[in-house]
């Protein structure tokens, strides 16, 4: 193809400059890249996937399969751009793709040679399964690295994208998908009801099939019909119009999803539509003829030939021939023509095109050639002539070729209504001989499919449709659209298609030209004897570019129904699905990246703790003091030395993140009964317990103290992972299950910052802090909750222990935490107080033997925990009839023990198996595992939890934590859980 | 994406509730047998058409719902609070 700049089309005449290849050339406002690089001459854009064919432009809209480029360089370079749907911007950097070292000659299309001696090569149907069966070695030293460089397209950007991209969420009454004729009048009459309307096109103007249309040829009045309808749709205040917009699925409720290329101060928009009523304009795309080396550069849709010529004002080539199976193509050759351009011929397969065309092709002096095809297009980079045969009657083979020189061969197959949005629904689309082409037949309540997208191609029938469907859709939301007028010229819409699915005659005929798939590929995956039309999308690849089928499917559908005999209704079509067209994963996020990926909670006292200069660690949304390193040291330094502070003098713990919930009412002691297994009911006021609650089938579902404030009122922790399941299970309780109790609960987590002061002299701090309290023993017992007052902050102290040292949590109001927690770190300073962290708050606990999340696993039993004693007889309780079942009774279930290395200074690794031979194999005896360690600095030894079978019986014995992968093994002791303190004396002190 | 209309809340798409459970089942006695239940802890129906279901709009009132839902085609016919009942079967009993 030889292409160039041929009249204005509906460009104005201002030039901007672009680049390709670093060829500096220019460009049309309005041009797109494929438009401007045809009016240059270029014919080679790039190369393709697998046998790195030449490629050049095929289209003029988003069916586009041969000129992808890559727009930009660097952390923003777009790689993979349709070349068809990219207006050219002042400046703009184009590349093209897969081709070494030029387009015009690629080292690499050795493959293509390859790839037609020998079939079972590895670029054939199937290829990535098949180079799997290879030797592993095989895949790593030679075909990954060579595959890698020889197929795929672009280069993904290796540094993060700069650029801003956002979420546009909205809600509309009627969203019309597609701004042709047909969609532009769908708007225009549901924007006369004062409903909101939104309308989105995925090109940069509105028009669809209209913008084909010459405007220099007596179409005027259609042209000004679009720019008026236009217009009045941009003067509504109720419409909203998004340009260069393409929706990309279809969801549960007509919520649609659409990507907006906006290239402003954000680059690309991810618009979440909620919309009541759905109307899918969205047209039809023209079908590929199937003859050999029908991917060659100048081979065009005849539509996007004509689009090219008449709006764009660039013709294709010189000389043109048409080839077709219907009557659509022959607009193209009257156009280019009409406006000067040679058209040598149109190779038409039909035997009997209607009277009509011929007397026009006559007329005109251009010669018709029926029951005819083109067996070939030839020529070394781009075409120069193509081979034409006679066709048989049968359509089974072809007669002796003639040659016709050309540079642009237009062809058209018939046309592929875009049925995905209507198909994302649900309803699977049927075969409709009259087209030749799959429809949704869809008018339901909601979404109705109109016009091309329906099969509808005729102008006044399909704006017809439009309007009734834009009618209904506005009274349904009780509200009235509008007539509209339409445009006196009509647009015939029977295309008389004969079906011509492949050219009977040898060579490499294209299916989906993205992917270098194959007539013949369809048929040796038919042989192979994939029946599916699902399994042979997946094992060819077919429709999985960037087109997502839309010029390959039927063709495909079609070669496969032949293979097996039947009809192509009857070999259905593959399940369409989003997206429907490539989406930028910028616009997918949006502007949740990195530290916006997720919401950040903060305790009240967060900001002390950077001050401090706390490393953090990520606990859920929280983000947790983990120690607070002195200059030098390291984790291990940190949390040993915080652990042993605890244990040696008094320390303070953040512990805000813990889950808070208020239960209230009459009913409140019954409540905390039933999903407890131990009685709350008996505590009394002012007095804290531990529970434990299981779920349903019996298992520990969480853990925590809850302490009486008031008869009816009581204050729950939970643990910080269990926060919301366990509020949301204490509130199914009430709502589904024992509506009759009069309780209500109620998150305060938010509301309360909780910190715990631990070690032998916290009660001297604590007594400094608050002189007005009373911290003795006798005032103020263990498991007591006194209250208090500072400064205008209301005191909840609670003397709990999770170090086992003695301790208190103190609970504040959020807005007075960090007022409080100073406070206490100033009062405290007379007694060496420190902050401690999370890493140092887990070494107290296991050396404590308290469970936490790492234990309490979603599988444990109570009796695995050693807590069986603890559910009481004298009540029900959530889980109690499903904890008696026989295999969680099983004396033979691995029980929680305490674990001492042998070697001290041996760290034993979480996750180890418990076995009773070194160097156990894969065949060893498993009777547990480990669940959590840390290295005591009471026992200055690496202790640990787990689970082992018989544990509390089997103290004192000696076996190994195993952890094969890495090849550790570890001597244990086992011992009881309770590694400091086991008569709990210190937290009663 | 789903479109759930809470009672309190109003219509709200489905990202702010979470689903809970089959609704077709009520809470043993307390004595009841160990197969009753297991009956009533694991077995469902995996029903194809209208389903009555439990969702809780955790990010909206925090109330616990009843969902008429048909699982092919998902669409919602009728939502309650966990004892309300839909007007056909209110009509059937009376
Ligand atoms: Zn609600």
């Amino acid at each position: 193809m030889s292409g160039f700049r041929h009249g204005a089309g509906r460009l104005g005449d201002k030039e901007i400059a672009f680049s390709f290849d670093g060829r500096n050339l220019a460009a049309r406002e309005g041009d797109t890249v494929a438009s401007a690089l045809v009016a240059n001459g270029i014919e080679v854009v790039g190369r393709s996937f697998k046998y790195h064919r030449a490629r050049g432009v095929t289209s003029c809209g988003p069916e586009e399969t041969g000129a992808l480029v890559t727009i930009g360089h660097g952390a923003t370079a777009e790689p993979n751009a349709r070349a068809t749907m990219q207006l050219v911007t002042p400046g703009m950097e184009v590349s093209s793709q897969n081709c070494w070292p030029s387009p015009k000659l690629d080292l690499l299309s050795l493959n293509n040679v390859i790839g037609s001696i020998l079939p079972g090569s590895p670029f054939a149907a199937g290829f990535y399964y098949k180079t799997f069966m290879w030797p592993a070695k095989f895949w790593y030293s030679f075909y990954e690295p060579t595959i890698r460089r020889a197929a795929g397209m672009g280069k993904v950007p290796t540094d993060a994208d700069p650029d801003v991209y956002d979420r546009v969420n909205s809600f509309t009454d009627v969203a019309i998908v597609g701004g042709g004729s047909a969609g532009l009048s769908a708007a225009l009459s549901a924007a006369q009801s004062g409903l909101r309307v939104v309308l989105m096109d995925e090109h940069a103007e509105f028009g669809g099939q209209l913008l084909n249309e010459a405007v220099n040829q007596g179409n005027l009045e259609l042209e000004q019909w679009r720019l008026d309808t236009i217009a009045a749709l941009e003067a509504a205040d109720n419409v909203t119009l998004l340009r260069k917009t393409i929706c990309w699925g279809r969801f549960d409720g007509n919520t649609l999803a659409a990507h907006e290329i906006v290239d402003g101060k954000v680059r690309h928009n991810y618009h979440k539509i909620q919309a009541k009523k759905v109307i899918i304009a969205a047209g039809a795309i023209e079908r590929p003829l199937v003859f050999a080396n029908n991917d060659k550069p100048g081979v065009m849709l005849a539509s996007g030939a004509r689009k090219m010529l008449n709006h764009y004002g660039v013709a294709a080539g010189k000389t043109m021939v048409v080839f077709t199976n219907n009557d659509s193509a022959y607009q193209t050759a009257f156009d280019y023509h009409d406006q000067g351009v040679t058209v040598s011929a149109v190779v038409d397969s039909r035997q009997k095109p209607s009277a009509q065309l011929l007397a026009a092709c006559m007329e005109r002096g251009i010669p018709v050639q029926t029951q005819s095809v083109v067996t070939k297009a030839k020529g070394w980079h781009g075409v120069r002539s193509v081979a034409v045969a006679d066709l048989a009657a049968n359509g089974q083979s072809v007669g002796q070729t003639r040659s016709i020189a050309c540079d642009v061969l237009a062809h058209s197959g018939g046309w592929t209504p875009q049925v995905q949005m209507a198909a994302h629904g649900g309803t699977p689309p049927i075969y409709d001989n009259q087209i030749a082409a799959f429809v949704v037949d869809q008018q339901a309540e909601d979404t109705w499919s109109v016009a091309g997208a329906e099969g509808e191609f005729g102008l006044h029938a399909g704006i017809d449709q439009a309007v009734a469907a834009a009618q209904a859709a506005c009274q349904a939301l009780g509200a009235s659209g509008g007539d509209i007028s339409k445009p006196t010229q009509d647009i015939a819409g029977e295309l008389n298609i004969q079906p011509l699915w492949r050219v009977p005659a040898k060579g490499k005929q294209l299916i989906d030209i993205q992917h270098d798939v194959t007539s013949a590929d369809i048929v040796q995956s038919h042989l192979e004897g994939f029946v599916s039309v699902e399994h042979m999308k997946r094992y060819t690849t077919l429709g999985m570019a960037n087109d997502q089928g839309r010029t390959s499917n039927v063709n495909a559908l079609a070669i496969m129904a032949q293979c097996q005999g039947q009809s192509i209704a009857e070999t259905g079509t593959t399940r369409f699905r989003s997206p429907i067209a490539p989406v930028s994963m910028g616009g997918i996020g949006g502007r949740e990246l990195g530290e916006h990926f997720k919401p950040l909670r903060r305790t009240p006292m967060q900001e002390w703790h950077e001050r401090r200069g706390a490393v953090f660690v990520e606990t859920g949304l929280f983000r947790r003091a983990q120690y607070y390193p002195l200059a030098g040291e390291t984790i291990d330094d940190a949390y040993v030395r915080e652990t042993a502070h605890v244990r040696s003098k008094v320390a303070m713990c953040d512990v805000s993140t813990l889950g808070k919930i208020e239960i209230v009412g009459p009913d409140a002691a019954e409540f905390l009964n039933r999903v407890y297994i131990n009685m709350f009911s008996t505590l009394p006021v002012n007095k804290a317990r531990y529970g434990v609650m299981l779920r349903e089938d019996g298992i520990v579902f969480d853990d925590g103290t809850t302490s009486r404030l008031a008869e009816d009122r009581y204050f729950m922790t939970t643990t910080t992972a269990k926060a919301g399941p366990a509020l949301a299970h204490m509130e199914r309780c009430l709502e589904i299950d024992w509506p009759e109790l009069k309780v209500r609960v109620s998150s305060i987590s938010e509301r309360w910052a909780a910190m715990a002061v631990a070690g032998p002299q916290a009660r001297a701090t604590l007594q400094k802090a608050f002189p007005a309290m009373d911290f003795s023993n006798e005032g103020f017992p263990f498991m007591g909750v006194v209250h208090g007052e500072h400064n205008g902050a209301t005191l909840r102290v609670l003397r709990l222990s999770f170090s086992g040292e003695m301790a208190y949590e103190v609970y504040t109001e959020a807005d007075h935490g960090e007022a409080v927690w100073q406070h206490i770190m100033d009062a405290g300073a007379d007694f060496d107080i420190i902050p401690y962290g999370l890493e140092a708050l887990g070494a107290l606990r296991i050396e404590k033997g308290h469970v936490t999340g790492a234990e309490l696993d979603g599988r444990v039993t109570l009796g695995d925990v050693n807590m069986e004693g603890m559910a009481s007889k004298k009540k029900w309780f959530v889980g109690k009839n499903l904890m008696q079942r026989e295999g969680l009774q099983d004396a033979e279930r691995p029980r929680l023990v305490g674990l001492k290395a042998v070697n001290p200074n041996e760290a034993i690794q979480t996750g180890s198996i418990l076995v009773t031979e070194a160097n156990a194999g894969a065949g060893a005896d498993k009777q547990g595992w480990v669940s959590s360690m840390t290295y005591s600095p009471e026992l200055n030894n690496y202790i640990a939890l787990g689970f082992l079978r018989d544990g509390p019986n089997r103290h004192g014995e000696k076996i190994y934590a195993a952890y094969p992968l890495k090849g550790i093994n570890v001597e244990v002791e086992v011992v009881s859980s309770h590694f400091v303190d086991p008569s709990n004396d210190r937290v009663k002190g | 994406m789903l479109r759930i209309n809470c009672p309190h809340c109003g219509e709200r798409e489905h990202s702010e509730f979470t689903y809970g459970e089959d609704a077709n089942r009520s809470l043993p006695a307390t004595d009841a047998s160990l197969e009753t239940w297991n009956e009533y802890v694991y077995q469902r129906d995996n029903v194809a058409g209208e389903h009555m279901e439990y969702w809780h709009h955790a990010l909206g009132c925090r109330t616990w719902l009843k969902v008429q839902r048909n699982t092919l085609t998902h669409e919602i016919s009728w939502v309650g609070l966990p004892h309300d009942m839909p007007p056909s079967q209110t009509e059937a009993q009376s």
